[in-house]
């Protein structure tokens, strides 16, 4: 079976002041369906850069990624933004939710630039806020709802296409203690119903509770775990 | 996307009625410059139609209407006398034009004026205009103490027939109102005998001008080029001269309204351009939000197009609206369904001109501006 993620060799060097900095090393990394992939490492690691690769977000300097079998370095900017509309869910570690539009709007505006029909898009949206528990909140706009209930709603959001693949960048960074962990078991529920999730964390309390960690430094893999019992490599 | 850029403009309150009030004025602007070219084209034409077959001989170097131009009687009667130029005599007159009320602006016509015309010549002024009340004519050689008013003099002076009015010190009393005419010059006069406009504005044994009519229209050029010969002092001004004259003298009114126009419509491209660009720059995280749920290039460009539309429309529909009482004001043509739309599209247009920069610059938000501030 085709993986959900292939880098080959991903290098990203950023230019700045005339002076290239290497974000990434040579990254190999493999994901499958239905995984909840942990990427962990100190800020500066490469983590971030990582996951935007991944997600189509940003353009590698050399090496590829493969998104379901897919080489995004052959692909168009249309052809990258129509990708992260269908296959890719972001969530954000701040959010990100345009602050004019309530909860519902906001899951509802992923579907409609999917061309999801008014009427349906609405049912959906409603269902998925229903999900993740914010079936009250729905008429919030953003302001009116508390950091927990503002990465619910980006969560929907991210979902709301079915993608095949849930990144999520520092979900609880901008959380407490407990709605993190709220946030946290909200992710590993869409893993239990067979959603690919890839994030990233500092946090190696977050890590340890994904299927598989990968760690990083300096913009390399240092080594990958698996922190359930009797699985580490 | 219009909900949203709906939205997106009501977050902004204060800025959205600031541009769409900037929006009411330069499209309100645009509409009176239309409604002034309209009437100051309408006042024209009315004109010149009365001068086909005609000739005005005035004073050299006056305009018309000759207020400036003072002809010697004896001078006018001679030309009166001529039985060899081919002039209808019946219908020719001399005239005295006085203003008695300057336009609003210096390029504007009188608000109100005086034309004295000898007792038994006011058909060769007037033509078929008719009284609306009263007469059109003045009553016999011992009643100089008379007026006839244009429409709108009427409406100038609040008066009605049988009420006096006083002009420069004389009380005339009014015998006739005459129906809307095609001249504008008649609509604003107070038509009285030439005796008593002589005595009222100190021209005894002068006049204005002399209007001639010619027995033949095609004979006009020839009469024109004789009377130029023989009296140099004069101008001689035929239909021709005429039209040629006030193209000259219309060229300065129309291209300052031009200009205003230009500027109306500049302004609006500015204040809708600044707002937008403020709307995008402001909402660059936004914008690169959407891109990183997949957003193309296009949705942007739909949303921010929505808002700088439906800032131009809710401005530009007020702004036409607006140009119709002005025009009633003005006693100019109201603008017709047409020029409304063609006044709503200036601000459509003004929207799309002022929009494409900003909306270049949203195009170009890349995804990672999403992140830009985590």
């Amino acid at each position: 079976m085709t993986p959900i993620v292939e880098t080959h060799e991903l290098w990203k060097i950023y230019s700045m002041d005339g002076i290239g900095i290497e974000a990434l090393r040579g990254v190999n990394l493999t994901v499958e369906s239905g995984e909840l992939v942990a990427c962990m490492g100190p800020s500066g690691s490469g983590k971030s850069t990582l996951l935007h690769l991944i997600g189509a977000m940003d353009t590698p300097t050399r090496g590829e990624v493969y998104l379901q079998g897919h080489s995004l370095a052959k692909m168009s900017d249309a052809e990258r933004t129509c990708l992260r509309r269908g296959n890719v869910g972001f969530v954000f570690q701040t959010f990100n939710l345009l602050p004019t539009l309530s909860a519902l709007e906001n899951v509802e505006i992923a579907l409609r630039l999917a061309r999801i029909s008014a009427p349906l898009r609405r049912q959906q949206a409603a269902e998925l806020l229903e999900r993740v528990g914010l079936s009250e909140r729905m008429r919030h706009i953003p302001s009116q709802l508390s950091g927990g209930e503002r990465q619910r709603v980006a969560i929907a959001r991210a979902m709301a296409n079915q993608p095949a693949l849930l990144l999520a960048d520092e979900p609880t960074g901008n959380l407490d203690t407990t709605t993190g962990e709220v946030i946290i078991a909200l992710l590993r529920q869409v893993n239990s119903q067979g959603q690919t999730v890839l994030l990233v964390t500092h946090n190696p309390e977050i890590a340890n509770q994904a299927d598989r960690v990968v760690q990083m430094q300096d913009g390399q893999i240092q080594r990958e775990y698996f922190p359930k019992p009797n699985t580490a490599t | 996307m219009v909900d949203i850029a709906f939205k997106n403009l009501l977050a902004r309150k204060t800025r959205s009625i600031l541009c769409i009030l900037a929006v009411v004025v330069s499209v309100y602007l645009n509409g009176t410059t239309a409604t002034m070219n309209n009437r100051m084209y309408d006042m024209m034409t009315s004109e010149l139609a009365k001068y086909m077959g005609t000739i005005y001989v005035q004073q050299a170097g006056s305009s018309y209407p000759p207020f400036e131009s003072s002809v010697a009687q004896a001078t006018a009667e001679d030309i009166l006398s001529r039985n060899d130029l081919g002039l209808n005599l019946a219908e020719s007159t001399p005239l005295i034009f006085v203003r008695t009320e300057r336009g609003m602006m210096p390029f504007m016509s009188a608000r109100a004026m005086v034309i004295g015309v000898p007792i038994g010549r006011e058909p060769v002024l007037l033509g078929n205009v008719d009284a609306v009340e009263g007469v059109s004519r003045f009553p016999g050689e011992q009643t100089t103490n008379v007026t006839i008013l244009g429409d709108q003099a009427a409406k100038y002076y609040n008066v009605a027939v049988g009420r006096d009015i006083t002009i420069n010190g004389k009380t005339l009393r009014v015998i006739g109102v005459l129906q809307r005419s095609s001249m504008e010059s008649v609509n604003i006069s107070t038509i009285m005998p030439l005796i008593t406009a002589q005595r009222l504005f100190g021209k005894d044994g002068v006049v204005s001008a002399v209007l001639l009519t010619a027995s033949d229209v095609i004979q006009v050029s020839d009469i024109a080029a004789t009377l130029r010969q023989e009296y140099p002092v004069l101008e001689v001004t035929t239909q021709d001269d005429m039209l040629e004259e006030a193209q000259n003298v219309m060229h300065m009114p129309l291209l300052y309204m031009s200009m205003m126009s230009v500027t109306a419509f500049v302004v609006a491209v500015a204040v809708i351009m600044s707002t937008m660009i403020m709307a995008v720059t402001e909402r660059t995280r936004e914008i690169g939000t959407l891109r990183a749920i997949g957003a193309s290039k296009r949705h942007i460009l739909n949303t921010l197009l929505a808002e700088a539309l439906i800032l131009s429309l809710v401005g530009g529909i007020p702004g036409a609206l607006l140009s119709v009482p002005m025009a009633a004001m003005m006693q100019s043509r109201l603008p017709t369904p047409i020029q409304l739309i063609q006044i709503v599209v200036f601000a459509l247009v003004a929207a799309l001109i002022g929009v494409l920069y900003p909306a270049w610059q949203a195009t170009r938000v890349e995804p990672m501006e999403a992140l830009r501030y985590e």
